[in-house]
């Protein structure tokens, strides 16, 4: 019986070894090809003369920081605009009764669906002429429907779980509306808030469709920025590898943050068993 | 402290209709129990009274005050919920102390560690103060939630089912607690149940609801004793009590009245009010109530008893529920819990008359009853 569970458990790890170097070996390679020159790129594979010259031609001698900070602040807006309009948003689906209440939290939802492709190039148009284009609000604004229904709907359930009770038992303990939401409500829906807040983050910031059409000069995200390592003559994938390590480390980051948020169930139990 | 008042109060929801014109006038600390099936708008009529719901019609008042537009937080009530309400992420001190950190009820810390110790040392939950509500027990739980509602004195208490939720063993032991503390609740009491035994051992007085309409509202012994209808007589008591057809006859100038399970007729008491009454009543039909303990039973043959024969026996522990087959008729009747019997035997069962309940076959209400000692006060009409 132990031989047997032993064995199991080789297996399940062996197992779990082949994945994860099946999943991290692009990350892997990204990382091997920053170190490399051009001219070593596609004659070495892992034996090589490592270089910085690819950190030192994007972080020194380009603006790469400037795109980060746009990215930067292009994302960070974008969530907290989502987060001002759709917390209540997402109260007022769990806690109110309204006509086409399911219609509405649906149409919010199909934001989502739209293939971003579809419907940048009228945006663009638009954007041209009301002057949005190449301006943070205009990029804040659009990102809005990356972030805004994922809040909205992850929101949604963690206020369903809270039983009205406990605003009951706030209201009846002397707090007004405002001091009900804000002590009792957003401690336990901390947890939806921090994950689907981080992983709307990591979706605006990945994004690259909208940037692409609806900024220009003076704003470009790291996804877009990336681009400029293509050049007509030749592709610099060293430099490319560099820009993509450093535009996925907030992601990496906030996905290791999440994991430990992940957890649900703050509310279970709340008030039964 | 309050008196509340409730005067044609009407609460819809769509088109349900949760409360159907609820008058009702409970006094300053009184204990207060609202009974009821499960639905019948019991605690509908608490979040009423606390102010979470606003009424379609009619008025909340406490100590002749309107409260209609008094929301919930400046009423100064307290409630105890059905699930408690806990908040999860904070201790028990803190859920405690919750009501005296508010901007309405604020204290310094001084007074509420001062009171949260006092509340807990009375509720004995002294040794939990630091835990979180999905540590403790159930039981321990509902004594937070009473410890949050006690430790103001609200002008009413409202508890909304707050047994509801705990074992057998652990709900009589709550109750009896529950019992004990009222005196040091100072307050006005309203107290939701769905179970008998909470609502005639806790109950000053006792409503009984039933699809948003008040009943019946009376003490216990007049909802007992007097029921105002069928409803309420099957509400009250445990095991329910066997409602029986029975035929008004006359004969030779003497009134008598036919059982359904019974082939000879049982002749009403002469010169009694009920007979009077009844043999005025503009239809011969009636329901007659016998409560199971007011039913005798005997195994051997006994002059004037029925025969029947063994059906159930069902014990509960401190006595048994026996149920006899007569005809097609089948009564219960109380039983020591150590009986011995089989099923199926000859048994000999006694239902007398003066003991039985007679209602209106029609619309269910009470006429009236023989038991005359019983009748001190008829339940009272709202």
């Amino acid at each position: 019986m132990k031989r047997r569970e032993l064995l199991i458990n080789i297996v399940k790890h062996v197992l779990l070894i082949i994945y994860a170097l099946f999943a991290l070996f692009p990350l892997f390679w990204m990382l091997l090809i920053s170190f490399k020159s051009d001219a070593q790129m596609f004659n070495t594979t892992f034996i090589f003369t490592p270089t910085l010259e690819n950190y030192d031609a994007v972080l020194l001698r380009t603006d790469y920081f400037r795109y980060f900070k746009d990215s930067l602040i292009v994302s960070t807006l974008a969530v907290i605009v989502s987060l001002l309009a759709g917390v209540p948003a997402a109260y007022a689906l769990a806690n109110y009764e309204f006509k086409k209440k399911e219609d509405l939290a649906f149409t919010i939802l199909s934001f989502r669906f739209a293939p971003e492709i579809l419907v940048v190039l009228p945006l663009f148009m638009i954007y041209q002429r009301i002057g949005l284009y190449d301006t943070y609000t205009g990029l804040i604004w659009v990102y809005q429907l990356i972030t805004m229904p994922l809040i909205i709907w992850v929101l949604r359930g963690y206020f369903e779980d809270i039983p009205i009770e406990i605003e009951h038992a706030a209201q009846i303990d002397g707090y007004t509306w405002w001091q009900v939401f804000l002590k009792k409500l957003l401690p336990l829906i901390r947890p939806g808030l921090v994950s689907a807040s981080l992983l709307a983050f990591i979706f605006a910031w990945n994004n690259f469709t909208f940037p692409l059409q609806l900024s220009g000069t003076n704003i470009e995200t790291v996804t877009v920025a990336s681009l400029k390592y293509l050049a007509s003559d030749t592709v610099h994938y060293g430099q490319m590898a560099v820009a993509a390590a450093f535009s996925s480390l907030p992601a990496v980051i906030f996905a290791l943050l999440i994991q430990k948020h992940l957890v649900r169930g703050l509310s279970f139990g709340a008030v039964k068993g | 402290m309050a008196q509340v008042e409730i005067i044609n109060v009407t609460k819809r929801f769509g088109k349900t209709t949760a409360l159907d014109n609820v008058n009702l006038d409970i006094k300053d600390n009184e204990f207060f129990v609202l009974f009821g099936p499960a639905g019948a708008g019991k605690t509908t009529l608490l979040n009423t009274i606390a102010g979470i719901y606003l009424p379609e019609e009619g008025m909340v008042k406490f100590d002749g005050e309107v409260m209609n537009q008094v929301d919930a937080s400046h009423r100064n009530v307290a409630m105890v919920f059905e699930n408690y309400a806990l908040y999860p992420n904070q201790t028990v001190y803190e859920n405690i102390a919750s009501p005296l950190r508010s901007p309405l009820y604020k204290q310094d810390n001084e007074t509420i560690d001062r009171e949260v110790r006092r509340v807990a040392s009375l509720l004995r939950i002294d040794g939990l103060l630091d835990r979180l509500p999905h540590q403790i027990s159930n039981g321990q739980k509902q004594r937070v939630a009473i410890g949050r509602a006690i430790i103001r004195t609200p002008r009413v208490l409202l508890m909304d089912e707050p047994l509801a939720h705990l074992d057998a063993k652990l709900r009589n032991y709550m109750r009896s607690e529950l019992k004990e503390m009222q005196s040091m609740f100072e307050s006005t009491v309203i107290y939701v149940t769905h179970d008998y035994l909470e609502a005639i051992s806790l109950g000053d007085r006792i409503a009984i609801i039933k699809e948003g309409k008040i009943v019946q509202v009376g003490t216990r012994d007049e909802i007992y004793y007097t029921p105002r209808n069928e409803f309420v007589a099957a509400l009250v008591g445990e095991p329910e009590i066997n409602i029986i057809d029975g035929t008004l006859v006359k004969e030779n100038g003497t009134s008598y009245i036919k059982l359904e399970m019974k082939e000879e007729l049982v002749p009403l008491p002469d010169n009694h009010p009920l007979t009077k009454t009844l043999c005025e009543y503009d239809t011969n039909e009636f329901h007659v109530g016998f409560r199971p303990q007011s039913i005798d039973y005997t195994f051997e043959y006994k002059e004037g008893y029925l025969k029947g024969s063994v059906y159930n026996f069902e014990s509960l522990g401190n006595k048994a529920v026996l149920t006899v087959k007569v005809g097609d008729t089948f009564l219960r009747t109380l039983a020591p819990y150590d009986l011995r019997v089989q099923l199926d035997i000859d048994i000999y069962i006694d239902a007398p008359i003066t003991k039985g309940l007679f209602f209106d076959s029609q619309t269910t209400e009470l006429i009236g009853s023989y038991d005359d000692a019983k009748v001190n006060g008829n339940g009272t009409q709202e």
